[in-house]
């Protein structure tokens, strides 16, 4: 793994015999005195700041007798780019000191991706955005790092909902930022005191700045900016009757295309449509979703074979405002209440020829 | 987090007890001993017995684990810890900007403090449970040896959908637990789509039931309704009947009957309380003082709130458009900062707060407003 450099060896240690070392196998280093005689006491310490603190909380671990060696095991693996101070205090006599640097390995620098929705004019009432990165990043400080402003006036107080767990995927490298629901809701208080984050007719910046951290605590490459226009709110469920299937030739592997007439939600577009045949058996293939999320491509992995199929959408799909198949994002419960219905999934059949 | 939980429904479980002469459950017996596999430590929740629950977002899954701690405390004193996260770094041996104090949660009967802490902050962060003394000792609490369960917190419909590059990127955030009326409850918030799913998961753990959706009347006028999540929740009896208070992500406070919450069905919730701007609830404790109840509620950064329950019970559910009506709170203006709140004792609150902007994060009791 990582090789440790032994960076000082102070008072006495240099000239006494006994030496601390480090050493390690796989994933595993330990601390190691040898001749270590009985009764000394051996501790490992963050070394944050030159000189012991002398009430400096040393680090969870096992001490144990190895042959004529006293071993320390850290509790947890030692962590690249910190220093480690292992006192060993023998039972008379001076005490040994030595540090440690844990090295940093290389790694390529950390960019933002992508962020989805990918079009430049978005709905007043925009639910989501997702920053995709290459590589994993940190939690703990997304909306320091993350800035709305409002063109031509400037930052755009509190805009997301900020939540200590931060919506991360299971990899690190998606993180999806909600607009505060209370200020794109209707009718609520803190949209009523500080006005809708986004408002039609203006435009906005979205900052990515660079000293976002990554998952090994480095920045990225630059800051990212995405500058968008807003329009009019959008309330109405996406209606799947209103998209488009071009179905693909027989014994070709063409894609299947479906056409939308606005953006689906990117994540939801990508993952919650399903293709099978008519006793319910999915078609084995991959998923493109491109045009600004307006178009999303089925290619299956054999080619076609003659028949009826079927496009299975499942009902959480959302338009970028949030509004699902069936059901508006917010619904009016004095004057809608017939658009509560919720279906399963929508069907959406095709031929192949 | 939150909680004077295990308190309020330890009221119910005792009247449930006597009503049908049931023997007491043994919650331990049902927990295997071995180590507790967790893949991070978040939102979590003291039940019966000293069990404790962990929400182990990760996984997507609950685990309950038998602490053992169960000797009940002699009277606890302050308690302060200055610098707590530096403290917990050097015992983890990492550095203070790699320590992320998840949750919080006192035993209500050791008044040992228990904490979720992150030891790194990238996917791969290593979940450590930490207890802290009474006296203030911070030490492992090891999850290689104890008694423990989990279930799979059951996922939405479409959860195991693949994205264009074969990946499931799904996940749930579990943002609050409450032990109450032998049931775990659980909040939790999806990275994809925008949907309120609070599950009541029946302990001991058999499987997870699927979530009551529940849905509630928002507003000033009760007007627009959504699907919006819950945040954070207290379990607390109105009339005797058992209620979660309830804190949506767009703010509202919401009360419904736990009796309501049944699989699959949708609950309507009655709004009790308006939240303004910059109101982020992130926990909730209930207590009394000089005869009266109140909600303490700590916001992200921007001060607590304390609010009376004294007409919590007159609200009914708003079917029609109605004037304002909801709680009214006072903000403790000198609480900002606060990171982590939970019921220490009768007369004090533990908190994690950086009290002074730019000081150290302190754990420590503070008086009861």
């Amino acid at each position: 793994m990582r090789r440790a450099v032994a960076l000082a060896c102070l008072a006495a240690a240099c000239a006494a015999a006994q030496q601390i070392r480090l050493e390690s196998a796989g994933a595993r280093s330990w601390f190691r005195v040898e001749g270590a005689a009985p009764g000394g006491r051996l501790a490992v310490f963050v070394d944050t700041a030159p000189g012991a603190s002398p009430d400096a909380t040393p680090m969870l671990g096992s001490s144990r007798a190895e042959g004529g060696s006293l071993v320390f095991d850290p509790r947890f693996p030692l962590q690249p780019g910190l220093r480690y101070r292992a006192e060993f205090r023998p039972a008379s006599g001076p005490p040994v000191i030595a540090t440690f640097e844990i090295p940093r390995p290389a790694a390529a620098v950390t960019r933002l991706e992508h962020v989805y929705p990918s079009a430049d004019r978005l709905p007043e009432n925009q639910l989501k955005l997702y920053l995709h990165f290459s590589a994993p990043m940190s939690r703990g400080e997304a909306y320091r790092r993350v800035q709305l402003l409002e063109n031509g006036r400037g930052p755009v107080e509190l805009p997301f909902l900020e939540l200590a767990e931060e919506l991360w995927d299971p990899d690190g490298k998606r993180l999806t930022l909600l607009f505060d629901p209370g200020r794109v809701k209707q009718d609520l208080l803190p949209r009523r005191e500080a006005g809708p984050a986004l408002e039609a007719g203006k435009s906005y910046t979205l900052v990515i700045d660079g000293a976002f951290l990554d998952a090994s605590s480095r920045p990225l490459d630059q800051e990212y900016r995405k500058t968008f226009q807003v329009g009019p709110a959008d309330r109405d469920p996406p209606d799947p009757k209103t998209w488009r299937l071009g179905p693909p030739s027989a014994a070709s592997t063409e894609p299947l295309s479906l056409e939308l007439p606005e953006p689906m939600d990117q994540a939801l577009l990508e993952s919650l449509l399903e293709v099978t045949d008519l006793r319910g058996q999915a078609v084995a293939g991959s998923v493109e979703v491109d045009r600004q999320e307006t178009r999303w491509r089925f290619r299956p992995a054999a080619p076609w074979q003659p028949g009826n199929y079927i496009v299975l959408v499942g009902k959480t799909l959302e338009d970028l405002a949030g509004n699902s198949i069936g059901r508006p994002f917010e619904v009016d419960v004095f004057e809608r209440v017939t658009e509560r219905i919720a279906r399963e999934t929508a069907r959406l059949p095709f031929a192949v020829r | 987090m939150t909680v004077s939980r295990f308190r309020l429904c330890a009221f119910a479980l005792f009247s449930v007890a006597v009503a049908f002469g049931a023997a007491a459950i043994d919650y331990s017996a049902s927990l295997k001993a071995g180590k507790a596999e967790l893949k991070s430590a978040g939102a979590l929740a003291f039940g019966p017995d000293g069990i404790l629950f962990v929400g182990d977002s990760v996984s997507a899954a609950i685990v309950a684990i038998d602490t053992g701690d169960r000797k009940a405390a002699a009277k606890a004193g302050p308690l302060e810890i200055k610098a707590v996260n530096e403290k917990i770094a050097a015992l983890l041996g990492t550095a203070p900007d790699q320590i992320l104090i998840n949750d919080m949660v006192v035993n209500p009967i050791s008044r040992n403090t228990y904490l979720a802490v992150s030891r790194g902050r990238g996917p791969e962060a290593t979940p450590v449970i930490l207890r802290v003394t009474p006296a203030g000792k911070i030490e492992e609490f090891s999850l290689d040896n104890v008694k423990s369960a989990r279930v799979a917190i059951p996922n939405a419909p479409d959860a195991q959908a693949k994205d264009a590059r074969g990946a499931n990127r799904r996940m749930e955030a579990i943002t609050d637990l409450a032990f109450v009326d032998g049931k775990v409850f659980v909040a939790g918030l999806s990275n994809e789509e925008f949907a309120s799913n609070l599950r009541a998961i029946p302990f001991p753990f058999r499987e997870a039931d699927k979530g009551a959706n529940v849905e509630i009347y928002h507003g000033q006028h009760g007007r627009w309704e959504t699907n919006s999540p819950v945040r954070t929740f207290v379990p607390y009896e109105i009339k005797k009947e058992a209620h979660l208070l309830a804190a949506y992500t767009c703010t509202p406070l919401v009360k419904f009957p736990i009796s309501t919450l049944k699989p699959g069905t949708k609950v309507v919730g009655t709004t009790i309380a308006e939240l303004g701007n910059r109101n982020r609830p992130l926990d909730m404790i209930i207590y009394k003082k000089a005869g009266n109840e109140y909600i303490l509620m700590s916001n992200s950064s921007r001060g607590v709130m304390k609010m009376s329950t004294e007409k919590i019970d007159t609200f009914g559910a708003i079917t029609q458009q109605t004037e304002r009506q909801g709680l009214s709170y006072e903000t403790i203006p000198e609480l900002k900062g606060v990171e982590q709140l939970d019921k220490y004792d009768d007369s004090s609150a533990l908190i994690v707060a950086r009290l002074v902007e730019g000081g150290s994060l302190d754990l420590k009791t503070i008086a009861l407003p």
